[in-house]
């Protein structure tokens, strides 16, 4: 009788495709994929372990090194916890330039995808466009924080510094003109047949299956959950502004794809916002806070909407001067749970595809 | 209709042939960096009071610092940043209280050699703790650092 046999490949570690180091262990019945193992640790610094060996002051620079790709979330979602365990009040100024600062690392995330996404789908001048945005965000934060990735901006407490003359008017040009080239990204890739024909109905998530997996950001509203801790519980000072949470209907590519667009162009409302509002608030841009902080005894967790879901820091303090533990809920690792489920019954072209949408940051995954 | 997307794509294209190139030809012109740029360290080591401050609060402990104690005022001896463990976070200019380290624009610190990498900011010896010499000794010094100076930056 004849009968076919399932074999397996290893997908990466080194392949261009999964954005860094990432192995996928495929079982292939043809071109089949029978079964998606993802194996993970490539990246594995011990951000975690690291952390108990800092103050807590000390922890910041290493968050950035997580999602690398949007810093200024990660310094954000780090402070605020520490904030929350040692009840500071943080001044108005520094929240605003912590939104900005934020909200430009989300768009510059996710330009920086919608590049890449172009890029696996086989499309390499949309790579290269995106970039030309992503450099002039990029340019705005090194004028602010003087790095162009890993900002380590934010402190607890507050900001490192106040922005330069001319610094929000400049932020102000930049955010005008990126909807031009959002637009400009619908004509090229959301509206190619060809990137259509490669996403649409690839990959399909249901939205019961997304909110059993625990996913989030983009990846959980693809699939039509509303859910953004920005809207949905408000931290920071995000209930000061008027904004949208775009969602996807059919859980595919095209769709997470797609939400992800449609979040800039929000994040870009939020922004204006911000500046308006910045203009008007003048103040300390650093609360009071002693030089050595020895938060009291205690934990705290807390949640922001990064770029790619929900980022969570838990923190456990001993009464010293550095935390007795820290742990990070990172959204690319959990985002990437589901894999094998969405894989299953794809073609090996798909799992580029899958896998993209997810948009995945190895430095997250493997901490 | 299909193709409709492509001939848009196309149009895109086309306008994009005609706008303004913004890619800089890298080593011959290079793009403005701004004050804040997180650059090679500067450090002033006269107005450094070798308290120590910086190398606290840096995380990775790239700075090591070394003091004698001269006529009851500390006095530094050895500065030298481990750049290589460097993160660029900017605490240590932070930190600094005298203004004493900073940064600058220079970016190109990458070295041939391992054992170049470090920073050699001050390695001299105390002065005796004469008050009659101790002037004459501090001149000395300033001499003989600004003559070693560039061989030490390592260009
Ligand atoms: S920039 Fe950061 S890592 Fe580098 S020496 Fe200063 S404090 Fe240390
Ligand atoms: S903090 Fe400033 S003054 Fe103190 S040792 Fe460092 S560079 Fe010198």
């Amino acid at each position: 009788m004849l009968r076919t046999e399932t074999y397996t490949v290893n997908f990466g570690p080194q392949h261009p495709a999964t954005h860094g180091v990432f192995r996928v262990m495929l079982n292939l019945d043809g071109e089949r994929i029978v079964k998606a193992e993802p194996v993970c640790g490539y990246l594995h610094r011990g951000v975690e372990k690291l952390a108990e060996n800092r103050t807590y002051q000390q922890v910041i620079p290493y968050t950035d090194r997580l999602d690398y790709l949007a810093a200024g979330l990660q310094n954000q979602g780090y402070v605020e916890t520490i904030e929350k365990l040692m009840e500071i009040e943080v001044p108005d100024r520094a929240e605003y330039l912590r939104i900005i600062t934020a909200e430009l690392s989300r768009i510059a995330s996710h330009v920086l995808f919608v590049g890449v996404y172009a890029l696996d789908i086989g499309a390499f001048t949309g790579f290269l466009l995106c970039f030309r945005e992503r450099e002039r965000i990029l340019d705005l934060m090194e004028e602010l924080t003087g790095s162009r990735m890993t900002y380590s901006y934010a402190r607890i407490g507050g900001v490192a510094a106040d922005a330069p003359e001319g610094w929000l008017d400049r932020v102000e040009k930049v955010v005008n003109d990126l909807p031009y080239y959002f637009d400009i990204y619908d004509d090229l890739i959301s509206g190619n047949e060809i990137f259509q024909a490669r996403t649409k109905y690839v990959g399909y998530l249901s939205a019961e299956s997304a909110v059993d997996y625990s996913l989030s950001g983009p990846t959980l509203r693809g699939s039509g959950i509303d859910y953004d801790l920005r809207k949905a519980k408000p931290y920071s000072i995000y209930d000061r502004f008027n904004f949208e949470v775009p969602l996807g209907e059919n859980g595919d590519c095209f769709d997470r794809y797609f939400c992800r667009i449609l979040e800039m162009r929000q994040s870009v409302y939020i922004l204006q916002q911000a500046i308006e509002q910045i203009r008007e608030t003048d103040g300390p841009i650093m609360a009071k806070v002693p030089k050595v902080l020895k938060p009291p005894k205690g934990e705290a967790y807390h949640e922001i909407e990064s770029s790619k879901g929900i980022l969570g820091y838990y923190v456990v303090s001993d009464g010293s001067n550095k935390p007795y533990r820290v742990h990070v809920r990172r959204p690319s690792f959990v985002n990437l749970g589901f894999l094998d489920e969405m894989c299953r019954g794809g073609l090996v072209a798909d799992l580029v595809a899958i896998l993209g949408s997810i948009d995945i940051v190895l430095g997250e995954v493997d901490c | 209709m299909f193709g409709k997307g492509l001939v848009k794509g196309l149009n895109v294209t086309w306008k994009e042939f005609w706008s303004k190139k913004f890619t800089v030809q890298y080593p011959d012109e290079q793009h403005t960096k701004p004050p804040r740029f997180h650059g090679k360290f500067q450090l002033n080591s006269d107005a450094c009071i070798a308290c120590g401050l910086c190398a606290n609060a840096c995380p990775n402990g790239v700075i090591k610092i070394e003091s004698e104690k001269v006529n009851k005022k500390k006095y530094l001896t050895k500065y030298v940043m481990n750049i290589q463990y460097c993160l660029f976070c900017g605490m240590c200019v932070e930190a600094c209280n005298k203004g004493a380290l900073r940064f600058t624009q220079e970016h190109d610190m990458s070295q041939y050699f391992y054992k170049d990498i470090p920073l050699v900011f001050v390695d001299r010896e105390a002065p005796k703790p004469d008050p009659e010499t101790e002037n004459k000794e501090k001149d000395d010094d300033k001499s003989k650092k600004a003559g070693k100076a560039p061989e030490k930056e390592g260009q």
